[in-house]
């Protein structure tokens, strides 16, 4: 079998070595091969942009299930899984699925007692490897041909790992931790499991930073619940960091609370800050930055060739940065409806409007609300429109403190006023100018749910949370295919190309689904 | 599947939870102890588990209303034993080492306040004249149904006080926006919508048909017509499809009522229903 895939990838490689000249750059996405999705963006530029064309805009109406695979023991999967040399992992916490990506059969389980539903959402496989937390503290490394375990260290810091997907880059595993009591970053040896360095979002007392919290950053914040973007020119990976604790009484922390809601951009080598731009200075609606689009993009920029970021965030801002400084560049609100600042100003901060939307004893309107203006499912940028496309929600939250005592305890509702009421769109923009392409409403979904991804062919695979997939022209927003898969989806998709034939993958629910062209359209010699 | 979800989770993540604590939580019902239990809920637990046990940002919800409700499935004994042991392999502590066992009775107290239904306290009254003016002046089964008489464009009323509040009941009955509302940053079941909005639609070949929403997607739209079938389009199929927010439902039953048909009509609606057996721990 591995000989066939093999051989099935040897074939595929001719067709992309012949039209890659051609094609728009993708910017050197790294590290997937063609036709494969081994890191959790599948690019380290997170374009997650496929270069497969069998599946285009003419033919995507004929799409159909080719398999499922039910996850049996998870609940509502958040995970992307990832293929190599035709398997995909299936990761979570302590365990891993391997099934083969043609048919969807296990190939092998890893299980370490106990089972966990706790979200985790992916993992790397690199140099024959596949790489798990655990909920006992350690992290794992799993022999991605047989399962096995090749190491299993426990975590500098004795913290769990949260459910961030492990970021293979440069021999290093990237992971994280949650914000109880401060996030972190570490990065560990691929091959030994070697702790190499930690990176630390909330600062020591002493530390200049530290300045930035009036009560000594006594409960943190900063979990690193995500992972980013790798820039090998900057030898950075570009990562987002969670909310101040506590997350919505912000008068106990006077200041802008570094490094908090930021984009921190990290020497994998050394683990030493390079630069960082924070989104939501002194937070107060749990606005963590980790949306899922740290997108870099290589292109022409006020007539210069520019090194970008493109970050629609959480709070309904959308983020230009410059990748090599962390210089804000230009943004604007992505929303309709935004009553916690005007704008942002030269230096990218949020203008407040009054008390920026503080939460009250009897309820504050906070539009966007506290599930964001979009969330951590992943953005998509096509390098042939230029456009960077993510799930918006608009409509406001309602939220509360318990008491008026400083640090008191809150939470928030969705609003119960019909005009606010949640509503889920697919959405194109400019990042350039800030212009909106296309908007397309979804019908009943009122929550971030899915990731997105587009491809070379022109297509723009968008699930919605209530359990549709669709395809999409990517240039027009017009829906091409949709299929009811019956759950929720909270995951991103990813494509493939296996045998000749091109896969899109989504977890629903507790299922994996893959999707392809039927066998007469794909056969050799047939018209796909 | 949800059943065997939840008979993992309780075997194999919560050994605490194989022979959960009989005895009933003694400060159950204490007004005083119910709401200490809301302070330290409102402190401790919210910012995971969202206002009033509804679902929040990080975890699940311990109570929901309605037809979402989880009543029934994890008893009171076995709520507290989570609290106090927490559950391996999940960001829930064991707050056993956190807080004292008396407040976790007030916390057990203040969930169970939370997971009662209108069943659990039935308004005063006199229900046999609240039946007639349910049947009669009231016109409710117009649209509503109950043990199988009445209308099935509505919402069935047959458990309404087995998943309702009483104060949902009433709020139905008087407050134009009585929409149960979920947490959209958390995942509730997938239920059908519960709004039950009109709708009108006209299709190709000039049929026109009103009814009541059942579901729809980009698609597709499902509902109950006025003639009581469910009709299924889809979208291209229809020449118009207007679907108006809102409710038909009537919302001045204290004023088209007297005081007493309206008291009556609660004390009858809150009796309709039966109170679910609490989970016996796991072999369901």
């Amino acid at each position: 079998m591995k000989l066939r895939h093999l051989f099935g990838l040897v074939l595929l490689a001719a067709p992309f070595a012949v039209s890659g000249s051609a094609q728009p750059s993708v910017n050197n996405p790294g590290p997937s091969a063609p036709g494969e999705w081994t890191v959790y963006p599948g690019s380290y530029n997170s374009q997650r942009h496929s270069p497969l064309k069998q599946v285009t805009p003419a033919n995507a109406h004929q799409l159909q299930v080719k398999w499922v695979y039910h996850v049996a023991g998870s609940r509502e999967l958040e995970m992307t899984p990832v293929v190599k040399d035709g398997v995909m992992y299936i990761a979570q916490y302590n365990r891993v699925d391997a099934i083969d990506a043609r048919t969807g059969n296990v190939i092998w389980r890893y299980q370490r007692p106990p089972a966990s539903t706790a979200a985790y959402r992916g993992t790397s496989v690199y140099d024959n490897k596949v790489f798990i937390a655990t909920t006992d503290a350690h992290l794992v490394a799993l022999d991605a041909r047989s399962g096995g375990v090749v190491w299993d260290v426990a975590v500098d810091g004795g913290r769990r790992l949260s459910g961030v997907p492990p970021m293979a880059v440069k021999g290093k595993i990237i992971v994280g931790v949650l914000d109880q009591p401060d996030g972190y970053i570490q990065a560990y040896d691929a091959k030994t499991g070697k702790h190499a360095w930690t990176w630390h979002a909330i600062p020591k007392i002493g530390e200049p930073e530290s300045k930035t919290w009036s009560d000594g950053q006594k409960e943190g914040g900063g979990a690193i619940w995500m992972s980013g973007s790798f820039d090998p020119e900057q030898n950075v990976i570009i990562y987002g960091t969670g909310q101040p604790n506590p997350p919505y009484s912000n008068e106990v922390r006077e200041g802008d609370n570094l490094y908090s809601d930021s984009i921190v951009a990290i020497d994998v080598d050394t683990g030493k800050l390079n630069w960082h731009f924070q989104t939501t200075p002194h937070d107060q609606h749990d606005w963590d930055a980790t949306s899922g689009s740290q997108v870099l993009v290589d292109t022409m920029y006020e007539g210069k060739p520019r090194k970008l970021l493109l970050h629609a965030d959480r709070n309904g801002f959308f983020y230009l940065l410059d990748r090599t400084n962390g210089k804000f560049l230009r943004g604007n609100s992505f929303i309709d409806d935004m009553n916690w600042a005007s704008g942002l100003s030269p230096e990218g901060r949020p203008i407040l409007i009054g008390d920026g939307a503080k939460p009250s004893v009897k309820g504050t309107l906070t539009c966007p609300s506290t599930a964001g203006a979009t969330n951590w499912p992943s953005a998509t940028y096509s390098p042939q429109t230029g456009w960077l496309y993510f799930h918006a929600v608009e409509g406001c939250g309602v939220n509360f403190r318990a008491s008026s005592t400083p640090g008191a305890g809150t939470s928030y509702i969705e609003s119960p006023e019909e005009r606010h009421r949640w509503v889920s769109h697919i959405r194109a923009m400019d990042p350039l100018t800030g212009k909106r392409m296309w908007d397309l409403e979804e019908v009943r979904s009122n929550h971030y749910g899915p990731g997105l991804m587009s491809t070379a062919s022109g297509l723009l695979f968008a699930p919605e949370h209530f359990g549709q997939v669709a395809m999409l022209d990517a240039r027009t927003g017009k829906r091409l295919w949709h299929l009811n898969t019956g759950d929720f989806i909270t995951a991103s998709p990813i494509t493939y190309m296996l045998d000749g034939k091109q896969y899109f993958a989504i977890a629903s629910g507790t299922n994996i689904f893959a999707f392809g062209l039927p066998d007469s359209a794909t056969a050799v010699g047939g018209k796909p | 599947m949800k059943a065997t979800t939840i008979a993992f989770l309780l075997v194999s993540a919560m050994p605490a939870l194989a022979q959960p604590q009989q005895a009933a939580n003694p400060l159950n019902g204490n007004l005083q102890a119910v709401e200490q239990g809301k302070a330290l809920y409102d402190q401790h637990c919210t910012a995971c588990h969202g206002a009033d046990a509804g679902a929040g940002e990080r975890a699940p919800a311990i109570v929901l209303s309605g037809a979402t409700s989880m009543r029934g499935q994890r008893s009171d004994a076995q709520i507290m034993a989570i609290i106090r042991v927490g559950i391996p392999g999940t960001a829930m502590p064991a707050w056993g080492s956190q807080l004292s066992s008396d407040d976790i009775l007030k916390l057990g107290a203040y969930i169970h306040a939370l997971r009662g239904t209108a069943i659990d306290a039935p308004l005063p009254g006199d229900p046999a004249h609240g039946e007639a003016v349910f049947w009669g002046k009231g016109q409710c089964a117009t649209c509503h149904a109950i043990s199988g008489r009445g209308s099935v464009v509505g919402p069935d009323l047959t458990n309404v006080a087995g998943v309702r509040k009483a104060t949902a009941i009433s709020d139905a009955l008087t407050k134009v926006e009585h929409r149960v509302y979920g947490d959209g940053g958390v995942h509730l079941p997938m239920i059908p919508p519960t709004d039950y909005n009109p709708v009108h639609v006209v299709t190709k070949s000039g049929q026109a048909i009103d009814g009541l929403l059942r579901n729809q997607d980009a698609w597709s739209v499902q509902f109950i017509g006025m003639d009581g079938k469910l009709y299924s389009f889809d979208r291209s199929e229809l020449s118009s499809l207007t679907i108006k927010p809102g409710s038909i439902m009537p919302t001045d039953y204290d004023k088209r009522l007297s005081p007493d048909e309206f008291k009556d009509l609660l004390a009858f609606l809150t009796r309709q229903g039966s109170k679910p057996a609490p989970s016996s721990g796991g072999e369901e």
